[in-house]
């Protein structure tokens, strides 16, 4: 009946419920993105497998989620499998353009107030010798190419990697460093890994994809006695934040899935008291808090908040190189 | 002065147009000159339909019966269209002044709640724009001409996005067959 009156193109109730089951349903927070489900590798080997389409397309029917049924739908195949090379043509459009989120949102330099400080504070500490920064996650190098293009901090014995699983997005995060000569590397592999592994590691955008028991074990991994702290960003969840995120996405993001991914991300992010449990349970040798969830201390959130860590030695240190903008960092415990 | 200033609000529309659909497909950190290259381009593209624009107006002029009067009409129209045009600009214009505060939060805030949302209806404002200054015109040739500018500025920007898809999608083609699967 919903369909018929859906293909009859006129307004009616039926209609606007149908497009409203819709739009929920592309919200629902407990569905993964179309992007966890179309890469994935093999845990062992970190070897990409190939991905049956079916058995995306099942995962979205359970969920009823036509908008991203309609995505996957278009993805090109062979024999049943998703197309990888078409697949790694289609995730370098989407982090070219979702690089553009982190460009209007100005994240560089929101990155770089906290980093600059924490750095600081390990420095003041007595750690004199090189500190790696490492990007777990980090797609294209977004942030890793903002720091080094734009911060003294390579000068400044800091080496700067940029880390993921996925070879297409590292080889196109390397490529845009050496197009632009940017002092940082990028890895394919495991970030946290004895050869990968640095001593503050940050993120952005991914500490939601980690789900239920996943999220405390990816946050034990920083139990290492090198990792001096952790900031991970994240968008902030409030009732706004699909709406918000539907209606950027919407005027910036030009791929089905992209438009679809970013407003899940945003339904799917965790709240701050979440991210300090997760936190304080799975690395209890640091202290954890949120930085920077309002806007000029008004309760106006903003649109992401920073999950940060530091070993409770440097605390002190910390809200002190952090100045005025300490008011920002929340209870650290 | 009325259709000077219309032509300069077209440079204006096709330089940000040229720019706009342009973001989100070079992932450089250090993309001015992209940026300004993608500007150039829409300017390039706005001056084309402006050109195309005055000479359909001569040519309306040179073979109208009543030229004083189509003259007077189509001047007419073109200042009723400022009165949409011009506001719209200053929105335009002043969200993107207020960037050169050096406040991250403000930044994307303008970004978000300003410049989004404003070229969203874009269109919408260069339909509501000529509709108004070509409505309550008297003579046909007045109405049909806006209509004629109209769709040469609504398909500006299909064509500048129609180029820039093209050229993204040939570069990451070639960068990812350059590499070993």
């Amino acid at each position: 009946m919903i369909g018929r009156v859906c293909a009859a193109g006129s307004f009616s109730p039926y209609a606007a419920c149908s497009t409203l089951r819709l739009v929920i349903a592309a919200w629902n927070p407990w569905q993964p993105e179309i992007t966890d489900l179309i890469v994935q590798h093999d845990p062992q080997t970190l070897e990409r497998v190939p991905v049956g389409k079916q058995q995306v397309l099942n995962v979205f029917h359970k969920f009823g989620n036509r908008q991203a049924l309609r995505a996957v739908e278009a993805l090109p195949e062979r024999d049943g499998r998703l197309d990888a090379h078409a697949i790694d043509r289609l995730l370098v459009t989407v982090h070219w353009e979702m690089q553009r989120l982190s460009e209007e949102f100005y994240h560089g330099p929101r990155v770089h107030e906290l980093l600059r400080a924490v750095i600081a504070a390990i420095r003041s500490y007595g750690v004199a010798g090189p500190l790696r920064v490492v990007d777990v996650g980090c797609g294209i190098g977004y942030n890793i190419r903002w720091l080094a293009a734009h911060t003294p901090l390579p000068a400044q014995g800091v080496e700067l990697a940029g880390v993921d699983l996925n070879s297409a997005l590292i080889n196109e995060a390397a490529r845009l460093a050496r197009a632009e000569n940017l002092p940082c590397q990028f890895v394919h592999g495991d970030a946290f890994s004895a050869q990968h592994s640095g001593q503050i590691y940050l993120s952005t955008g991914v500490i939601h994809h980690f789900r239920g028991d996943s999220l405390v074990k990816f946050l034990h991994r920083h139990d290492q006695p090198e990792i001096h702290a952790f900031l991970h960003y994240d968008f902030q969840p409030w009732f706004l934040a699909p709406v918000g995120s539907w209606f950027f996405h919407l005027l910036r993001m030009r791929t089905a899935i992209a438009r679809h991914d970013g407003v899940l991300s945003a339904a799917r992010a965790y709240s701050a008291s979440e991210l300090t449990e997760a936190a304080r349970s799975g690395a209890p040798a640091f202290v954890s808090g949120i930085y920077g969830a309002q806007i000029w201390n008004t309760p106006a959130p903003r649109v992401f908040h920073t999950l940060i860590g530091v070993r409770p030695s440097l605390v002190k240190e910390l809200r002190l190189q952090l100045g005025h903008r300490a008011q920002r960092l929340g209870e650290l415990r | 002065m009325t259709l000077f200033a219309l032509y300069l609000l077209a440079l204006l529309d096709g330089l940000l147009c040229g720019a706009r659909v342009s973001m989100g497909r070079c992932a450089l950190i250090r993309k001015r000159r992209y940026y300004l290259r993608n500007a150039l381009y829409g300017l390039i593209g706005a001056q084309v339909i402006s050109t195309i624009a005055l000479l359909a107006l001569l040519l309306a002029v040179r073979f109208s019966g009543h030229r004083g009067e189509l003259r007077a009409d189509l001047k007419a129209a073109a200042g009723r269209m400022l009165w949409i045009f011009v506001p719209y600009a200053i929105a335009v214009v002043g969200s993107l002044m207020l960037r050169v505060i050096p406040s991250t939060d403000l930044r994307s805030a303008t970004s978000v709640f300003a410049l989004g949302p404003l070229s969203a209806i874009r269109s919408l404002v260069m339909i509501v724009g000529v509709v108004y200054g070509a409505a309550p015109s008297r003579l046909a040739e007045t109405k049909l001409f806006g209509a004629f500018v109209l769709l040469l500025m609504l398909s500006m920007e299909t064509v500048l996005n129609f180029l820039a898809a093209r050229t993204q999608a040939r570069q990451i083609g070639d960068l990812l067959s350059e590499r070993p699967s």
